[in-house]
């Protein structure tokens, strides 16, 4: 009953603005999300005598300055007060726009550009060590915001020694891959060149060669999701070493147990650097039950080391760290098969099981 | 004031009741409703006008009814030039702020579906009819969604609380009532493709398999797929599947089960430094052609005549010469096409950036067959 007599309240406000027909008291507003221009809201005045099935066709919304104008794709809302224009896309930065109403112009509006101080960076560009295989496998460059997709094709590119970019160095994929957040990018050194004997590496050869200086290069004109260039360009430059044929040997790798009733990490070491982006899913610690122990991962330096820090107190007794055969070194060789192998001369199977490795607390 | 409100609320429950009595008749156990789409990696069309929607972002194929369903026996060629220009335009934005992902014809009403996603990341579905380009709603549509992750529940995170597990679809497609979806991880160097029953039933029926092909029979490679499509070949159905490494390689359909580790056998290397990009069978006089659109390379027109009759010479060991063998083709005078479709059984619908740096949409003649 009340909300009746607030509607009526509200159609006898609307009948007020309409007698006027004016506009400019009640301006138009845009309404922002994440920096982005989402919607615009339309005062009642400005669409006081449409009816609700034809506000999309008397009330329409295009890039001021056209000729002819092109009613631009959106859905209309009635708000209180007014209507809400959703644009399919945010409204872009720097544009001006013009708000029609039964063809004639009622209104222009323009979305400032975004002069915050908070353009994008490169947080860290994995692996994180200088010194890498020849066959390196994959790049992984994080941000700390969402980037645009499909261009890194355009922004990043493998230098040598200073002078040469590597054309055709990494993968052009379509679609590029990201995470959910756009804020990790995988890039892949061409397999194609690196695995012996396919075309590409037979006519261009590999990618990188040993004892080479290379710098992964990402230039500073890579726009974020709300079109904001990154800080400034940045760079990783490593050293080329022969290259790694060999799957990781888990049976190698050190264990420091910690000590009961502590929340103290256990330690491992893999003598070698192995896949980021893997080292932070493929491990699971449990007890002499099967137990799963929860608790967090924290990759060490180079990603040669890594630590299990337990939710609870560790409790004597015997465990087992279990580790996911699909784990991956830096060139691609995980725990059952190498990247690039000889299938006439070995057997093994391509699928293989939890590798396990036990500890014990005392 | 209560009887109002109980009024109110048995009339609300006669319209829910209306609603869902329509919801259960939808077809292929669709529900009405709001997909909630994040990106379109890929697009392609299943039974009666359902179009198929492979979500990277989400790892979910949505199958959406378009309703769009009348048949067009008789397709018009169609042609937009600065067709980016006229879609930003629509979206009101530059050119520069959009890309597009995918086009798929539907092959009942041969409208053209277009998938094209803005800066900042929106996806937006539009539909060409004739020189008419328009949104899609997927509001209060009939649709079902399929989840394609098997992935552990809670993803791995960086330190920053990220999710870290990167991965995409390659392509999508549709053939003998399953969707077909190749995918990329970012995290492994392996090919996932699954072959999903149509209309999704529960989600154990689908199936991964592991697929490869070798090179020189002996450096297999579990290479992504990086399209696709489906063909038939002396009678036998097979995939058609082209990859970042090594192109064009062939699969029977019927070795693709459930868990298995598929062999496929590569017939044609189609050139270094360039990536497959749209694959689409077309016919002209009775004899059918592999069409496939290329990153650095113009579009290559293969016989299926020519596959059939290698596919002869590979039931022995793989010959020494292997690496220079393979399928003949013939490269098109058609080059930097970014997007392709099959019209109908002799045309394909192009977009291709032209010389003079304008992106069209164009429909292919028979002449190029």
């Amino acid at each position: 009953m009340v909300r009746l007599a607030y509607i009526s309240g509200l159609t006898f406000f609307v009948c007020l603005f309409s007698c006027r027909q004016k506009t400019s008291d009640q301006p138009i507003a845009i309404q922002w999300q994440n920096e982005q221009a989402v919607a615009l809201s339309i005062p009642a005045a400005f669409a006081s005598d449409i009816p609700d099935d034809s506000v999309s066709l008397l009330l329409t919304l295009n890039i001021a300055g056209q000729q002819n104008p092109v009613p631009i794709l959106g859905s209309f809302e009635r708000r209180e007060g007014g209507l809400l224009f959703r644009p399919m896309i945010p409204f872009t930065r720097g544009m001006r726009y013009e708000v029609r109403v039964r063809g004639t112009h009622a209104e222009d509006f323009e979305i400032p550009q975004n002069n915050a101080g908070n353009a994008p960076n490169v947080t860290v560009i994995y692996p994180s060590a200088d010194t890498l295989p020849e066959n390196l496998l994959k790049i992984y460059l994080h941000f700390d915001q969402p980037m645009r997709e499909g261009m890194s094709g355009r922004y990043v590119k493998l230098v040598r020694n200073n002078r040469d970019t590597i054309d055709g160095a990494f993968l052009d994929l379509q679609p590029e891959l990201w995470n959910p957040g756009r804020t990790v990018l995988t890039l892949w050194l061409d397999p194609g060149r690196i695995k012996r004997d396919l075309q590409p590496n037979k006519r261009l050869g590999a990618p990188m060669q040993r004892g080479t200086h290379y710098r992964v290069v990402v230039a500073q004109a890579w726009t974020d999701a709300r079109r904001k260039q990154l800080a400034k360009p940045y760079q990783k430059a490593f050293v080329t070493v022969t290259k790694d044929s060999l799957s990781p040997q888990p049976a190698q790798w050190t264990l420091v147990s910690p000590t009961q009733a502590t929340r103290e990490p256990l330690k491992i070491d893999f003598k070698e650097a192995l896949d980021h982006s893997l080292l932070a899913e493929v491990f699971a610690i449990q007890d002499n039950t099967g137990a799963k122990i929860p608790g967090r991962w924290e990759t060490g330096p180079f990603e040669k080391h890594c630590s299990f820090i337990p939710d609870e107190n560790w409790k004597s007794g015997s465990y087992q760290l279990l580790i996911e055969p699909r784990l991956e070194d830096l060139a691609g060789n995980n725990l059952v098969r190498p990247f690039d192998r000889d299938v006439s001369r070995s057997s093994e199977a391509v699928t293989g099981k939890i590798a396990v490795l036990p500890f014990q607390i005392k | 004031m209560k009887k109002v409100y109980f009024l109110l609320a048995a009339l609300a429950g006669l319209v829910f009741l209306a609603n869902t009595s329509r919801v259960t008749r939808a077809k292929y156990g669709m529900v009405v409703g709001t997909p909630e789409i994040r990106s379109i990696s890929g697009l392609a069309f299943g039974p009666d006008g359902v179009l198929l929607v492979g979500d990277s972002k989400s790892a979910t194929v949505f199958a959406i009814d378009t309703k769009d369903a009348t048949a067009n026996a008789n397709a018009q060629p169609i042609e937009i030039k600065n067709i980016d220009q006229k879609i930003a335009t629509l979206l009101g934005t530059e050119a520069a702020n959009i890309s597009i992902q995918d086009i798929a014809v539907n092959p009942v009403s041969k409208n053209i579906y277009c998938a094209v996603q803005s800066a900042d990341g929106t996806p937006v579905l539009l539909k060409i009819s004739g020189d008419k380009i328009e949104a899609v709603s997927t509001k209060n549509v009939p649709f079902s969604s399929l989840a394609l992750n098997n992935a552990p529940a809670e993803d791995a995170k960086d330190k920053r609380g990220n999710a870290v597990r990167v991965s995409a679809i390659s392509d999508i497609g549709f053939a003998d009532g399953k969707v077909l979806v190749s995918g990329l991880s970012g995290q492994e160097f392996n090919s996932t493709f699954r072959s999903i029953p149509f209309p999704f039933a529960n989600k154990q029926e689908q199936s991964t398999l592991e697929i490869y092909h070798a090179a020189h029979g002996k450096y297999e490679t579990l290479a992504p797929i990086r399209t696709f499509t489906t063909a038939e070949i002396k009678g036998k159905k097979y995939l058609v599947a082209s990859y970042t490494c090594t192109p064009l390689v062939l699969f029977p359909m019927d070795e693709l089960k459930p868990g298995t580790h598929v062999k496929g056998r590569t017939v044609a290397e189609m050139g270094s430094g360039n990536s497959p990009i749209d694959m689409v069978t077309v016919s002209k006089g009775g004899e059918s052609f592999l069409m496939m659109s290329n990153s650095s390379r113009p579009v290559f027109k293969v016989k299926y005549k020519s596959i059939e009759a290698y596919q002869g010479a590979l039931t022995t060991p793989v010959e020494e010469s292997f690496a220079t063998a393979g399928v003949d083709f013939v490269s098109l005078p058609v080059t930097n096409v970014i997007q392709m479709d099959k019209l109908d059984e002799s045309r394909m619908v192009i977009l291709q950036r032209r010389s003079n740096g304008s992106l069209d949409l164009w429909t292919s003649s028979e002449r190029y067959l």
